[in-house]
Formats: C-alpha cells, structure tokens, sequence
C-alpha cells in the first residue's frame, strides 16, 4: 500500500508539472492575440483557455446548442439541425427535401454527432453533424479559430462554404469537401473532424 | 480418508514405498537466477507509462494552457491517458501468462496489482472529475449539468461512465477490509466485472480522446496494446492451461490424512517427467467433481518435481478445503500453473533459512529437496501434533543435511519466545545476515520474523515471503 501512495503522489505530481510546463512558456504570445479575438458573430468572446489544444468537447461557441431541443429526445440525442445555425449564416433552406428533416427536428429521428476537437496552428475546429438515418442533414461548426481578424475571416468562409442544411457537407454527404483556398488548414482542420463524426455516425 | 496410523493401508502409486519422500536420488541443487528479468518488466512498464502520455505532449502547443479550465482540461486528458494505459496493465498482470509468472511470479504480480489498482482508480476518478468541471467550465455548465450533456450527446460516454461505475466497485471491494468481509467467491465475482470495464472502456477513448481519435501511429498503437493484452489473456488463460492438462492429464490418485485438519492429496498423470516446476512453486488447482469444479484455489506443491506424481498439502479453513478432503481417486484435476518465484532458483546466496508456521511448511518441504546442504529449517507450530510431514522432515533432514528445529508452543511461551528474537535466531543460525531467508505461515508470524530478521540485519531482498493470499 505504501508503494500505491507513492504511485499515485508520485502521478499527481508528474501529471502538473507536465501541464505546468506546457502552460509556462509564451503565454504572453497568447494574451497578446486575445484583443483581437473579440469579434462579431459569436456570441461569447474566445477566452485563452479556449484557444488551443482543448479535447473533444464543445466550447463557448457551442453553449446556445443543447438548450435548444434536445428535451423531445427519448434517449438518443437530438438537436435541431436548425439550432445547428448558431453561426452558419446563410442558406437555410435551398433545398426543400433537405430543408424538410430540420423543420422535423424535434423529433426523434434527428440525431447530432459531435467530431472530436482538432486543432492547428490558428486554433480548434469542432464540428457537428446531425442526421436522420445515415443522411447528414445539416453540420455546424462549434468552434473555428477567430484569434485574429484575418483568421476569423477565413474561418467564416469555410464555415459558410461547408456548413448549415444545405452547405457543402450536406450536399456531399462525406467529408470529401474541396479546400477553401486561402484557408487551407481550417479547411483541413474541419474535414478531419467532420470525418470522425461520420465515422462515429455509421 | 485414512489417519496416520492406517497410513500404509491405501497409500498408492510410488509413495507407498516412500512414504512421500521423493523415490530414486537426491535432486540436484538448483542454480540462483538473476532478478534481470523482473527489472526488465519494471522498466518496460515504466516506458510505456512515458508513451502513454506522449502523445499529448506532442500534441499540445506550449503556453497554450493559459486559463485554469484548460490546465484542468489537460490534466484530465493525461489522467486519462495514465488511466487507459493502467487498466490494460492490470489484464495483462492478471492474463497469467507463463513469462510473467516465471519472471515475477504469481505472488508478487498479485501484489503489484494491488498497487497498480489503487493508482488506477484514483486515476480514473481523477480523469472524471477533471474533464467534467473543465469541460463545465469552458461550455458554462456545473459539472453535474454536464455530466447529463455527456451522458445524452457525447459518443460512447454512457458506457463509458457504466465502466468508471463498475471500476470503482471493483477497487472499493477490493480494500482489504472490505475484502475481507465478503465471501471469497463473490469478491472473485465482482472482480471479474473488470473485464467488462475494459470493454465498455473502450470506444470513448477513440471518439472522444483529443490524441486517440485521428488515425495514425498513436490510435494503433494503442489498439494494438489493447489486442496484446487479449491475446495474452487467451494465451495465459486458454491456450497455455489447456495444453497442460491435455499434455498431463492430472488425476487425484489418493487422499491422505496427515492430521485430523489436513490432508495430503496426491496426483498422478501422462508425461509428469516432462513437467518442469520448481519446489516452493503453486498451481492453481480445480477439481472436476460435484461441487468444487466451479472453484478453483491455490495450492502449493508439497514436494519437488519427481517424475511420477504430484502432491499438495492442503490444511482444511472453509467449505472448499472441507470438500477435499473427501475426493475419491481418479477425479480429474484441471491446474493452471505452475507460479511463483518463491523457490530456491530466486535466492540470491547460497545458503538458505527457511522458517515454517503451520501449514506453510508445504511449500518449503518441497524447496528443501533442491536447496544446498547446510539450509535450516525453523518449524513453528502451536502442539507437536501440529508438525506436518514429520517423516519426510527427518528424512530431508539426513539425507540433504538439512538442520531442522521445531519449536513448539504457543507464541508467549518461553521456548518460541527465546528463539523468535533477533539474539536466539543468530544463535541458531549465526551466519543468518549471508543467507536467503524464506517465510511461510500466517500473516502474524511471518510479520514478526520479518522484523526481527531485518534486525538481525538480512537485507530485505534476501526476505522472501509467501503468506498464502493472492
Ligand atoms: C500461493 C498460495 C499457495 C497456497 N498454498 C497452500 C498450501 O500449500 N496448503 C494450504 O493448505 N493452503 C494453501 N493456500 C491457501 C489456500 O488457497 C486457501 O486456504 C483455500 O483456498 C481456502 O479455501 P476455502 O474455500 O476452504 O476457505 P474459505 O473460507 O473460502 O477461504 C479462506 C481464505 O482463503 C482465501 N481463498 C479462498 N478461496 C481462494 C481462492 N480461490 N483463491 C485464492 N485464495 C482463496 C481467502 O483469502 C479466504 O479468506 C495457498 C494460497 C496461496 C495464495
């Protein structure tokens, strides 16, 4: 037993040093850039805690998404793809068919997968999914980087590009998605987590 | 079931010439192995603690832990990372394969799950709560709140959270007072949810686990690990035992009774001299009959590898040890072993100490057989009709040198109480500091010889202990 306290001192200890040593160095780089991430089109400012390297789960930018609808769904988890425009701006309904599951949201059948955060250089991506069956009805991006106003700027065309009920994730149906030029690597960023929602999806 | 004075009417097999004592010459001694092989395994573990958690230090940027929610985030991940990794190496421990026990040994991989256990619990717990209040912290929410989003949107969580459930039972069962309260058999029962642990374990760390989620080296190899493990489940625990026992083939051949609470069951079977174990060494023993198949418990080998039978020394403390005393011969016996490095191969001077309370003489009757001449023996037993062996003893004793003490009487009488002190053990045996001491009997005298041996000044690696729990 004495050896297990000393294990799991031993854990504790090595387990903050390791994040203090990540936290230690430029985090003055970091403060720096954080003026410039209060942008318009999110609802809640980027904090530095967000900024980088977060795990699979949504960030500020994804709060206003369960509130929504998830209260009709008997166990399996539902969203409307509708809420799912928290920050896609445009095309809400092109298409009618593809329009019609998302009026249908509150039912049961809609179900939203999240993708693991990824992160880049600029920032994270996450993205979610939301499906009747195996068809992807609408996606959204929870978080994008928007440190700075050029890469905000970025992120908002791909964003427009790909997400939203009738953007290009829904119209593919896969991750297969061409590359926004200019922001090659959210692009990049954004089909690697939309490609491990689908796969988790099916 | 025969008592000593009917002793020769149903001895069987080669014993009945013998009397137990191994037939033909004397075994030779056995050489010492090194320890190399159990550092070995230490340092490997130790690396693959480091490259769990490897990859979340490539993958996270320096100075991008700013905020406290993201310090709690990362500490969360790494928890989880340790946990993963933890879990896979306490199954792999327990897969009771044949390398391991040859190197570690039984006993001390029990032991070291123990450890490794407690750790892995306070890991997970701390895993949980870590991502909970960060991830609360950064979406906004109490941590309980979020533990509800978890549950209903996130992937996998909900078996995830069932898993961290069923492992905490296991480790809270597993306390030793707990474990003590609870019936064997059920504490087994409930220790066997640890493979569902592993099970329901599994997906969320790769649909949610920021470093195991992309494909590349990291997430196979970490399914890669997790496949070695049940490989090495199957092979330790299917494919190894079962080609024992279709290779030996163990039937019980004889019951008999050493005292009115002990008894002597011997096994004959196929090919036995082609059966390699060592004396101080345990099987874990099933006896395919009504009522004890479903159970399987350890016991040592009362005597040293012979060629032509086997047999344990089994002192009766519950239901299943009074079951056996009843076997009939030609019961089928189902053994997974043999384990343990508690042997004359793993001391590290010549000369040997061996001291007995009980029926822990067992195992250590069947060392004395391949120790040097010149090993002691200290028996300590409560009546003289408690000495177990005794013929076999004195015959050990002449045929191998071996000097053997009984002291008899109850721990506060004068004789055990002049002998059981640092003074009386060198008096005994003055050279005791240069030699290998092993102890075998209940938990309260191998505590106290302990101590006083560290007095007498033998170093601690050369205390050996088999204390008969797992
Ligand atoms: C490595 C080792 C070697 C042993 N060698 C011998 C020996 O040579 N001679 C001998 O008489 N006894 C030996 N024992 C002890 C023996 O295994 C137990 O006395 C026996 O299992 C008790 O079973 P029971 O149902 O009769 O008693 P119970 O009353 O059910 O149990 C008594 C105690 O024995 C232990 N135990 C019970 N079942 C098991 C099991 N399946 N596996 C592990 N521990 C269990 C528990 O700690 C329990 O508290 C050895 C034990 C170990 C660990």
């Amino acid at each position: 037993m004495r050896r297990a306290l000393f294990a799991i001192t031993g854990l504790a200890a090595s387990t903050t040093a390791l994040v203090v040593l990540k936290a230690g160095p430029d985090t003055s780089r970091v403060a720096q850039e954080l003026p410039a991430s209060a942008t318009p089109g999110t609802e809640e400012s980027t904090t530095a805690a967000e900024s980088t390297a977060e795990p699979a789960e949504a960030t500020a930018t994804a709060v206003p998404r369960p509130s929504v609808s998830r209260s009709p769904a008997p166990g399996q988890s539902t969203a409307s793809p509708a809420a799912g425009g928290a920050e896609s701006s445009g095309g809400a309904t092109k298409k009618p068919s593809v329009a019609q599951p998302s009026t249908a949201a509150p039912r049961s059948t809609v179900r939203r997968v999240f993708g693991p955060v990824v992160s880049n250089e600029f920032g994270n991506v996450q993205v979610a999914i939301s499906l009747t069956g195996s068809r992807i009805v609408a996606a959204e991006a929870l978080e994008l980087p928007e440190r700075t106003a050029q890469s905000e700027q970025r992120s908002s065309r791909v964003d427009d590009r790909y997400s939203g009920t009738a953007g290009l994730v829904v119209q593919r149906q896969s991750a297969d998605l061409d590359t926004v030029s200019g922001a090659t690597a959210t692009s990049e960023s954004y089909r690697e987590s939309l490609q491990a929602a689908i796969d988790q999806a099916r | 079931m025969t008592h000593p004075g009917t002793y020769s009417d149903r001895r069987t097999g080669a014993h009945s010439r013998s009397g137990g004592r191994p037939t033909g010459d004397l075994l030779p001694v056995v050489p010492r192995r090194g320890c190399g092989g159990r550092r070995l395994l230490v340092g490997l573990f130790l690396l693959g603690l480091v490259a769990s958690v490897l990859p979340w230090w490539t993958d996270t940027q320096a100075g991008s832990l700013a905020g406290g929610t993201a310090k709690l985030t990362a500490a969360g991940q790494i928890s989880g990372l340790l946990a993963g990794y933890l879990l896979l190496v306490q199954v792999l421990m327990m897969s009771r394969l044949p390398v391991l026990e040859r190197v570690a040994g039984g006993e001390r991989i029990a032991r070291w799950h123990r450890d490794v256990g407690a750790t892995l619990l306070v890991a997970v717990l701390a895993h949980m709560s870590l991502i909970l209040v960060g991830y609360a912290g950064l979406e906004g929410r109490s941590p309980l709140g979020q533990a509800g989003v978890m549950l209903r949107d996130y992937q996998d969580m909900a078996s995830a959270f069932a898993a961290a459930g069923l492992l905490v039972l296991v480790g809270l069962t597993s306390v030793r007072a707990v474990r003590r309260a609870l019936p064997y058999e059920l504490w087994h029962a409930t220790h066997l949810a640890a493979y569902a642990v592993l099970l329901l374990g599994f997906a969320h760390q790769f649909s949610n686990g920021t470093q195991l989620f992309r494909p590349g080296p990291v997430r196979t190899g970490w399914i890669a690990f997790y496949a070695l493990v049940v490989a090495a489940l199957l092979y330790g625990r299917v494919i190894a035992p079962l080609a024992f026992n279709l290779r030996h083939r163990l039937r019980v051949a004889d019951v008999v009774a050493e005292n009115p609470d002990t008894v002597s069951i011997y096994l004959t079977g196929a090919r036995l001299d082609r059966l390699t174990m060592l004396g101080g060494q345990f099987f874990r023993w099933r006896f395919l009959t009504r009522g004890c198949w479903w159970q399987s418990h350890p016991f040592s080998v009362s005597a040293a590898a012979n060629g032509r039978w086997l047999r344990m020394t089994v002192k009766v403390v519950g239901s299943h040890t009074r079951d056996l005393r009843d076997l009939d011969p030609g019961v089928r016996v189902w053994a997974v072993g043999p384990s343990g490095t508690f042997t004359a191969a793993h001391r590290t001077r010549e000369r040997a100490l061996l001291i007995a309370g009980g029926s822990g003489i067992t195992p250590l009757r069947a060392m004395l057989e391949e120790l040097p001449p010149g090993t002691a023996l200290i028996y300590r037993v409560r009546t003289p009709s408690d000495v177990l062996l005794h013929r076999e003893l004195d015959w050990l004793a002449q045929a191998r040198g071996v000097q053997v003490w009984y002291v008899v009487g109850s721990r506060d009488d004068p004789g055990p109480r002049q002998v059981m002190s640092a003074d009386g053990l060198r008096r005994l045996v003055p050279d005791v500091a240069r030699r290998d001491v092993y102890l075998c009997g209940p938990p309260g005298l191998i505590e106290q010889s302990r101590q006083l041996l560290r007095r007498a000044g033998v170093p601690r690696r050369q205390i050996h202990l088999a204390t008969f729990e797992l």
